[in-house]
């Protein structure tokens, strides 16, 4: 294993432990990319940063309960933070509502770090990612973003984009597919 | 042990993906209640591949009052600030015997206090802007809540005032009827005789143009006394406190007239009530 997850998994070991110290270290680590997820599940700033510090705080109160052997630390986090940011747009009152507010407040995300502060290798994964998601068509993509950051059900989607429900499995199953492929070769 | 099939590998990826839903998503949550090995390395697979999705969006700097917040709740006491300069990816080879080498770690470490005491002062200048406001805020509750503390004791102290005319040994009441256009209002007076005070309450009045105003007389020997001016509020009623009443056994009647703003020496206006 490299040295940097391993590492990430004894901070983890740590703050099940009650180390603070390490806390604020995984919060350092990867508070941005948490962050930015959030964003793009939100929309709205404010409300992410706040899911943000619930976050960290049921990665500081269930630190013990992580599985290195499931999940990278990052991996646990951000599936931890999408969790909590769906269920937040399910509390919401309206699909509407919420995208009127995204298109308002999506100006604010701009404000990313600059790509020189940014560990070289989180570049690297995202220009990777970038490119796997580069080799879907349009629609499969669409598909998987629908159902990752906004929560929707293969029939959900199949009603918001008004194609079949067959297509929309298809599409998706494909389009994961494809997505493995890319990322492993 | 549930067999594994490749309709079960068609379901997977939907399935981590969170897409899965009605008869497919039973189906596939059977099969792994009955605890399929193959389904869960699968699922742990497609994890890492969604990691990567979720880790394709633009990085967000959060704000030092969220770090803050987040070690405060978690109970660190003195957390260390976060790096304000890039972390390197891997560490700089420095070549031997060179002498500025020497120089660059009080410079390094230079930088970093420099670059940790602008942090500071940012997110010190952050705090005092918040306790400002918090200290604002306190301030406008506090007053808000003097001013009711003042208004609880005024009406704590007019209580206390009529209980006191009230629960006299000698007291009397006096009920005042409506007459003329107000047929329908009322009035009473309490009267302690010995004290020498009444409070009266009116009923039911109407409300005053500005230039007009009530007034309340007791009616001793056939002669008016004004026991003073009043104004009802919207809904219709009234306390005026009498604190001398003289010689209260000779009193024979109260009245309330409608009388110009500020009231008269001697009644003129129309009497609503009497009693």
């Amino acid at each position: 294993m490299d040295p940097q997850p391993v590492r990430e998994i004894e901070l983890m070991r740590r703050i099940g432990a009650g180390d603070g110290d390490a806390l604020a270290e995984v919060f350092d680590l990867h508070s941005p990319v948490v962050l930015g997820l959030l964003s793009r599940i939100l929309g709205r700033r404010s409300e992410a940063e706040e899911v943000l510090q619930e976050v960290f705080l049921q990665v500081w109160m269930q630190a013990d309960r992580y599985e290195p052997e499931r999940a990278s630390p990052r991996g646990w986090i951000l599936m931890l933070a999408r969790s909590r940011a769906l269920d937040r747009i399910r509390r919401r009152e309206s699909s509407r509502r919420r995208e009127e507010e995204a298109a308002e407040d999506r100006p604010q995300l701009r404000a990313v770090r600059p790509v020189g502060t940014e560990r070289l290798e989180e570049v690297e994964r995202r220009s990777r990612i970038a490119s796997a998601l580069g080799v879907l068509s349009p629609e499969q993509r669409r598909c998987i973003e629908l159902a990752f950051f906004e929560g929707l059900t293969h029939t959900q989607i199949a009603e918001r984009l008004e194609a079949p429900l067959g297509t929309i499995k298809s599409r998706i199953l494909l389009g994961m597919n494809k997505l493995r492929q890319a990322l492993s070769a | 042990m549930a067999d594994h099939t490749s309709r079960h590998d068609e379901l997977i990826p939907a399935y981590a993906l969170g897409a899965l839903d009605g008869d497919d998503l039973r189906e596939l949550e059977g099969h792994l209640d009955a605890g399929c090995a193959e389904c869960r390395r699968q699922l742990d697979l497609w994890q890492g591949d969604l990691e990567e999705l979720a880790a394709s969006v633009p990085p967000v700097e959060p704000s030092p009052e969220t770090r803050r917040r987040v070690l405060r709740l978690a109970g660190v006491p003195a957390a260390a600030p976060p790096p304000a300069t890039p972390r390197p990816v891997a560490p700089r080879p420095i070549a031997p015997n060179r002498p500025w080498r020497w120089l660059a770690l009080p410079a390094a470490a230079l930088l970093a206090l420099t670059a940790w005491g602008a942090w500071r002062l940012a997110s010190l200048g952050e705090e005092v802007r918040g306790l400002r406001a918090e200290r604002d805020r306190l301030a406008q509750q506090t007053a808000a809540l003097d001013r009711e503390l003042g208004l609880a004791r005024a009406d704590a102290e007019r209580m206390a005032a009529t209980l006191a005319i009230v629960s006299a040994p000698e007291s009397r009441t006096i009920q005042l009827a409506g007459l003329g256009s107000t047929p329908g209002a009322a009035g009473k007076t309490f009267v302690d005789p010995k004290g020498g005070r009444a409070v009266f309450y009116a009923f039911d009045l109407p409300t005053l143009s500005a230039d007009k105003t009530y007034q309340l007389w007791w009616i001793a020997e056939g002669r008016p006394v004004s026991a003073g001016t009043f104004q009802v509020d919207p809904n219709g009623t009234a306390r005026v406190a009498v604190d001398r009443v003289e010689n209260a056994d000779d009193i024979q009647a109260w009245a309330v007239t409608v009388e110009p703003a500020g009231g008269v020496p001697q009644p003129t206006g129309e009497m609503v009530l009497k009693g």
